[in-house]
């Protein structure tokens, strides 16, 4: 008993055949699409290595650029297939690879699929690799003469100001870290030493802020000095003021930014797997109904077109079988070698 | 009565004009679609710089008029299309025939009254956003501080974000700020004899520092940005007045906006007059086609030869000829003499 069994008449087949023929070249254009959106995910890592301390993981672009090349290159050939498909010569030609064909063709579908849900899954590794590069980036804000680290507080800088965000959580990171280099301070005011002294690792620590954290909406010139110190400025409390300075991290900035991103690729993979499905079932049935047709000379004759030739149970059968029959073929053929090579001896 | 610019258009050239008028047909629908995102690109970077022009700038109408233009040069283009196709395949044509006289007429009335239009408008405006970019940064830079006065409370955001993205400070460069009271009154402490001394030293009463906002900093500075005191030698380490002060934006925001509109508007100029070019060729392309077909009364097959022209007889024989049949629609019920004399009239004239 054939699985979804479909009866199938010349002019059926020769739309299907069309139809497959026109959604093929269009999957070539979704091929293409993933492909771009997998190089442009890669560009967009790229960019902000320096704050992922280079070790991010380009599984998911790479993946998708690889899909979307393997999706043109069998698309284009299965599209070739059915334009053959209606002239029964050169269907004949391509007759005994179609099987194996439509095996592989699954198996792309099942990777297309797991990479589409790889992109909403691989958040989690993206976090601490942003937490980690953005403490390191914080760290070395103030290296500015340093070969090797001299553009970090350029990169840090206009990170903010692109994403809105201050500091790893928070802006009281800022608080607990030098960030202004020794080389501008001036060690001989007293305000300086008191601070390097009272600090255990000698390190110059005020409650300020780059000036990148500043967000343009305040309604007062932005607060980037003594921010606890409600005294030191007119009119100000900083525990209600809340336009001063951006309040977001840029951790969490970042990593919406990036989940965004792979969510809506996520979704448009998940979209063209769908269509590729609907085509490989496409040709599964083309590929029956071709068969069907007994006589090669009654090219006109009707065919009926299936899925699986017997039931789902069944056809796990016969594929345990073969499998079985394959071993056992070795295994007699190495009893034969023995007892060829036996009386030999013997 | 000669035909006026006459040409011999046996099948063969018949059909490589047609072939030639379907590419350039589809060029100039390009042109015109690259106009129109050309143009509704600046005109959405007007939008966000509206404030930093003076109300009574014309600048914008460039934009909203090369919209139209590129409009009308896509539509050409895609009747150039159809019309070519038309004309190497007898069975489309017909429908063409009746149509393709006044879309002519409209395509170089319209289509090249509005490019020209346009293109005089990319010449002569940019030179007007000189003066209206310095009347509106004055005005954006004085109302820095009124956060909270109705009208004028985006102001201090704009700025800002103006400064930030396009990398300027100032109008012509970092020390306008100090002429201009950029910080609010709200937040300036009466008791503080520093304020009260700077606002008593200050004829109109304003508040002026030697200090710039925070956007004006340059993040390639590798110094924690200096913001104030900027005239004091002693305020901070390692500063020079005197030298070019590499912490801050060295560009005014004048210079860079008028760069940047200036460029907008010479690509769109440029896009224009590659438009035009194509438009006008087209337009005769498909008069001559029309022409030619129409002597071999638009029967399209026929291997014959015959003339295209642009117009059937002179300038001076068209406006007569005009003249006469719209004198024979304004008379009355037509009588027995004068209907017999115009017509004779009409047949003289044309031969």
């Amino acid at each position: 008993m054939a699985l979804l069994k479909v009866k199938f008449d010349q002019k059926k087949r020769v739309k299907l055949a069309q139809g497959l023929w026109l959604m093929n070249w269009f999957s070539v254009l979704a091929g293409i699409i993933i492909f771009s959106l997998g190089l442009f995910l890669k560009i967009e890592l790229r960019k902000r290595s320096d704050v992922m301390n280079n070790s991010e993981s380009h599984f998911v672009p790479n993946s998708l650029i690889g899909m979307g090349v393997l999706s043109c290159v069998f698309n284009s050939l299965a599209g070739k297939i059915c334009y053959d498909a209606l002239d029964p010569a050169k269907y004949a030609r391509w007759k005994p690879w179609l099987k194996p064909y439509l095996a592989i063709c699954v198996l792309f579908n099942i990777i297309l699929f797991l990479v589409a849900l790889c992109c909403f899954l691989l958040r989690g590794s993206l976090e601490n690799t942003l937490g980690q590069g953005l403490k390191n980036g914080m760290k070395y804000y103030r290296d500015t003469d340093t070969p090797g680290r001299c553009f970090m507080k350029k990169t840090i800088d206009m990170l903010q100001i692109e994403f809105k965000c201050c500091g790893n959580n928070g802006f009281r990171d800022w608080f607990e870290i030098q960030w202004i280099s020794n080389r501008y301070l001036d060690f001989s005011s007293k305000e300086v030493k008191d601070r390097i002294k009272s600090n255990v690792d000698g390190r110059y620590l005020v409650d300020g802020v780059p000036f990148s954290c500043c967000n343009p909406s305040s309604p007062r010139p932005c607060i980037q000095y003594q921010i606890t110190n409600n005294s030191a400025h007119y009119s100000y409390d900083h525990q209600t003021e809340e336009l001063n300075l951006w309040v977001r991290g840029c951790r969490a900035a970042l990593l919406s930014y990036y989940s965004s991103l792979m969510n809506s690729m996520g979704v448009v993979t998940l979209l063209i797997w769908l269509f590729e499905v609907t085509i490989t079932i496409g040709l599964r049935y083309l590929q029956t109904s071709l068969d069907g047709v007994s006589n090669p000379e009654e090219s006109e004759s009707d065919s009926e077109g299936w899925l699986l030739e017997k039931s789902v149970p069944e056809t796990w059968k016969a594929f345990l079988e073969s499998v079985k029959k394959l071993g056992k073929g070795n295994q007699v053929e190495a009893e034969g070698a023995d007892a060829g090579q036996a009386p030999e001896a013997g | 009565m000669a035909p006026v610019l006459p040409l011999v258009l046996p099948l063969q050239p018949r059909i490589r004009l047609a072939q030639g008028l379907w590419l350039l047909s589809w060029l100039l629908a390009l042109a015109g679609g690259v106009i129109l995102l050309c143009s509704g690109h600046l005109l959405v970077q007007l939008r966000h710089l509206g404030t930093f022009l003076a109300p009574s700038c014309q600048f914008p109408v460039l934009p909203q008029a090369a919209l139209a233009a590129g409009a009308v040069a896509l539509g050409t283009g895609l009747v150039g299309v159809g019309a070519s196709r038309a004309s190497l395949n007898a069975a489309l044509y017909p429908p063409w025939r009746g149509v393709l006289g006044p879309l002519l007429v409209a395509g170089t009335a319209g289509g090249g009254g509005l490019l020209v239009v346009a293109l005089g408008l990319a010449l002569a405006l940019p030179g007007s956003l000189d003066e209206a970019l310095e009347e509106g940064l004055v005005t954006a830079l004085a109302h820095y501080k009124d956060t909270e006065v109705p009208g004028h409370c985006q102001a201090k955001r704009l700025v800002d974000e103006l400064q930030l993205r396009y990398h300027c400070c100032g109008r012509h460069g970092y020390k306008d700020w100090f002429g201009v009271q950029w910080v609010s009154s709200r937040y300036l402490d009466p008791g503080d004899r520093d304020v009260a001394d700077r606002i008593q030293s200050n004829v109109e009463g304003l508040y002026l520092t030697d200090g710039v906002p925070f956007s004006c900093c340059n993040p390639h500075s590798p110094r924690p940005c200096l913001q104030n005191r900027l005239s004091d030698s002693y305020a901070h380490p390692l500063f020079d007045p005197r030298q070019p002060n590499q912490n801050l934006w060295a560009q005014g925001c004048h210079e860079v906006l008028l760069e940047h509109l200036q460029d907008l508007a010479g690509t769109l100029g440029s896009m224009l007059a590659v438009t035009f070019l194509l438009q006008a060729l087209v337009l005769l392309g498909l008069r001559y086609l029309q022409t030619a077909l129409e002597g071999l009364g638009g029967v399209i097959d026929a291997g014959g030869e015959t003339q295209g022209y642009l117009f059937p007889s002179g300038l001076k024989d068209m406006l007569k000829t005009a003249w006469l049949q719209g004198g024979v629609a304004c008379r009355p019920a037509p009588e027995e003499a004068p209907p017999a004399e115009a017509p004779p009239k009409e047949d003289l004239s044309e031969a």
